[in-house]
C-alpha cells in the first residue's frame, strides 16, 4: 500500500513539476541586451521576420520531395541574419502548440535575435500571452532592439498563408478559435513602429494580399510593399536578395531594391512552379488614389456578406471586374506576372497587379 | 497452383479486413494530427501520382495514371458528398474541389473546349496538378470530419 501511495506521489510530483514548467513565464534562455556597445557602429538595417508555421505548410517540390515551408524560411532567414554585418535581425517563428502529457502546452514561439551577423539571443515564448496578436513579439522586440538614435532602414517580412481580410478564425491550427486578420497585422506594425513613422519595406509572402483592401489597411505603416495579388506557391519569395545588404542596398535606394527583390523572386519561382506567378511592388503613396477609390465598393461587399453567406468566393484580377477596373489603376504598381502553364488562364497575358475577391451567392 | 473457392474467399476477406483496420488506424492517427494531417494525406496522394508519371515512359500510360488518379479522387468526393455526416457548407466545398479536378481531367483528355495536354508535357502537367491542388486546399474550406471521411474512402477504393 505504501509503495502504491509512493508511486502516486511521485507521478503527482512529476506532473506538477511539468505543469509549473509549462506555465512558467521564465524565458528558456535569456541574455540581457547591452545596448551601447563601444566601438560598434549602430545597425544600418533593422529587419523583422514573422514566420507563421501553425498550419499546413507542407508542399512538394517538382522532384516530389516534401518540404515544410516555415522551416525552410526559418533557415533562409537565419542565413540572412548571419550574413548582414550591419544589421539587427529579429526572427519570430510561430510554431504549432505541442503539449506535454497531452495537457500541458509548451512554448510555441521562438525568437532569434542577431546583431552585426552574430547570434545574440534566442528565446522561446508563448504566442498567445497578451491581449492582442503580436504582444509577445513586440515586447521581445522592444526588450532587445538597439536604442541608439540612429535611423536604420527598416524592413518587415511576413511569411505565411493569406492573411484574411475579415473573420480570420482558424488561421492558427493550434488555436482555431482565435482570429487573425489584416487589421491585426496593421495594429502589430503600428506598435512595432512606435518610435518611427513607417517601415521602408514591407514584404507579404502570402497568397492574395495584393488587394486594394489589404494595401489600404497597411499603407500607414510602410512606404513600399511587395505582395502577391494571386496564389503564391509555398516556396515563397526568395530571401537571397536580403543576404549582403551592405552591397545590395549600399545606396539606400529601397524602391529599387524592392524591385530587384521582386524580380529575383519571380525568376526563381518561374523555374519550378507551373501555376500562376504574380509578384507586385506597390509604391504606397502613389497607389493611394486607386485604393481609396475602390475601398467603398469592397466595404459594401463586406456588408452584404454579414447579411448573406456566399456559397463560395474566389479571386480575380481587379481589371476583369467592371466594378474595380479604372484607368490608371496600375500606376505605382510594378508587376511581375506569368500565367499558369495549364488551365483556362494560360493565355492571359497581363495582370493589373491588383487582386479582387468575388463572392458567389 | 489451383485455388479453391475457400482460399479465394479467405484471401479476399483477409485483404478487406487489413484495409478496414488500416483505415481505422489511419483515422486514429489523422484525428490526432488534425486538419493539417488530413490535408497532407491528400497532398501526398497527388504527389505519388506525379512520381509514378515521372518514372513511366509510355505517354499513354502516363495519361492513364493521371486520369485514374483524378477519377478516384472525384469518386471519393462523390461518396463523401452523399454521406449524411456532410454539412451544406462542406457540400459546397466538395463541389468546388470537384470542379477544380474536373477541369484538370477535361484538360488532360481534351474535353469541354480544352486542348488536350500534349504527350511531351504530361510530366509537367502532373506537377501542375500537385501544385494546383496544394493551393486549392488553402482556399476551399472543408471541415476536419469531412476531410477524414475523404481520406478513409480514398484508402478503401485505392
Amino acid at each position: 500500500m505504501q509503495t502504491w501511495w509512493g508511486l502516486c506521489g511521485s507521478i503527482g510530483s512529476v506532473a506538477l513539476g511539468l505543469f509549473l514548467i509549462s506555465c512558467s513565464s521564465i524565458p528558456s534562455a535569456q541574455r540581457e541586451s547591452s545596448h551601447e556597445e563601444e566601438g560598434v557602429p549602430p545597425p544600418r538595417y533593422s529587419i523583422i521576420f514573422i514566420i507563421h508555421g501553425d498550419g499546413n505548410y507542407l508542399y512538394h517540390d517538382s522532384d516530389g520531395n516534401a518540404n515544410r515551408a516555415d522551416q525552410k524560411t526559418l533557415d533562409a532567414a537565419r542565413r540572412v541574419a548571419a550574413r548582414n554585418r550591419e544589421a539587427e535581425v529579429f526572427i519570430f517563428h510561430q510554431k504549432p502548440t505541442k503539449r506535454t502529457l497531452f495537457f500541458f502546452p509548451r512554448r510555441d514561439g521562438k525568437m532569434y535575435y542577431y546583431r552585426h551577423g552574430q547570434s545574440y539571443a534566442e528565446e522561446s515564448y508563448r504566442r498567445h500571452r497578451g491581449e492582442t496578436r503580436f504582444d509577445p513579439e513586440i515586447k521581445l522586440y522592444h526588450q532587445f532592439r538597439t536604442k541608439e538614435k540612429s535611423q536604420p532602414l527598416r524592413i518587415f517580412l511576413y511569411y505565411g498563408h493569406e492573411i484574411p481580410e475579415f473573420d480570420g478564425t482558424g488561421y492558427d491550427a493550434s488555436h482555431s478559435h482565435r482570429s487573425f486578420t489584416i487589421h491585426n497585422l496593421a495594429d502589430g506594425l503600428h506598435r512595432f513602429t512606435h518610435d518611427f513613422t513607417r517601415f521602408d519595406l514591407l514584404v507579404l509572402s502570402t497568397c492574395f494580399n495584393g488587394t486594394p483592401y489589404s494595401i489600404s489597411a497597411l499603407s500607414p505603416y510602410a512606404r513600399t510593399i511587395v505582395a502577391s495579388p494571386d496564389n503564391l506557391h509555398l516556396s515563397y519569395f526568395a530571401l537571397e536578395p536580403f543576404e549582403w545588404l551592405d552591397i545590395r542596398l549600399r545606396d539606400g535606394e529601397m524602391p529599387e531594391f524592392a524591385n530587384n527583390f521582386a524580380r529575383q523572386s519571380f525568376e526563381q519561382l518561374k523555374e519550378d512552379i507551373h501555376t500562376t506567378i504574380t509578384v507586385a511592388v506597390y509604391d504606397v503613396d502613389r497607389v493611394k488614389g486607386y485604393v481609396h477609390a475602390v475601398d467603398s465598393v469592397y466595404i459594401q461587399a463586406l456588408d452584404t456578406l454579414k447579411r448573406e453567406k456566399p456559397r463560395f468566393f474566389d479571386f480575380i484580377d481587379c481589371a476583369e471586374d467592371s466594378v474595380y477596373v479604372m484607368s490608371g489603376m496600375s500606376e505605382g504598381v510594378d508587376i511581375f506576372y506569368r500565367p499558369p502553364r495549364f488551365g483556362r488562364s494560360q493565355n492571359k497575358v497581363n495582370h493589373s497587379g491588383w487582386g479582387c475577391r468575388v463572392f458567389h451567392y | 497452383m489451383v485455388w479453391t473457392v475457400y482460399q479465394i474467399y479467405r484471401k479476399v476477406t483477409t485483404m478487406l479486413t487489413r484495409r478496414f483496420f488500416g483505415a481505422i488506424v489511419m483515422l486514429f492517427v489523422l484525428v490526432l494530427a488534425g486538419n493539417a494531417g488530413a490535408k497532407e494525406q491528400i497532398q501526398k496522394y497527388f504527389n505519388d501520382t506525379a512520381l509514378k508519371v515521372q518514372v513511366t515512359d509510355d505517354p499513354a500510360e502516363k495519361r492513364e495514371i493521371i486520369n485514374e488518379s483524378l477519377q478516384k479522387m472525384m469518386t471519393a468526393l462523390d461518396r463523401v458528398h452523399s454521406s449524411p455526416l456532410v454539412s451544406k457548407e462542406d457540400g459546397d466545398g466538395i463541389d468546388q474541389y470537384k470542379t477544380v479536378l474536373q477541369e484538370k481531367q477535361d484538360e488532360l483528355l481534351g474535353n469541354n473546349g480544352f486542348e488536350r495536354v500534349p504527350d511531351s508535357q504530361l510530366n509537367a502537367f502532373s506537377v501542375y496538378v500537385v501544385q494546383s491542388m496544394e493551393q486549392a486546399d488553402r482556399t476551399i474550406t472543408i471541415s476536419l470530419v469531412t476531410l477524414l471521411l475523404l481520406v478513409i474512402i480514398l484508402i478503401l477504393i485505392l
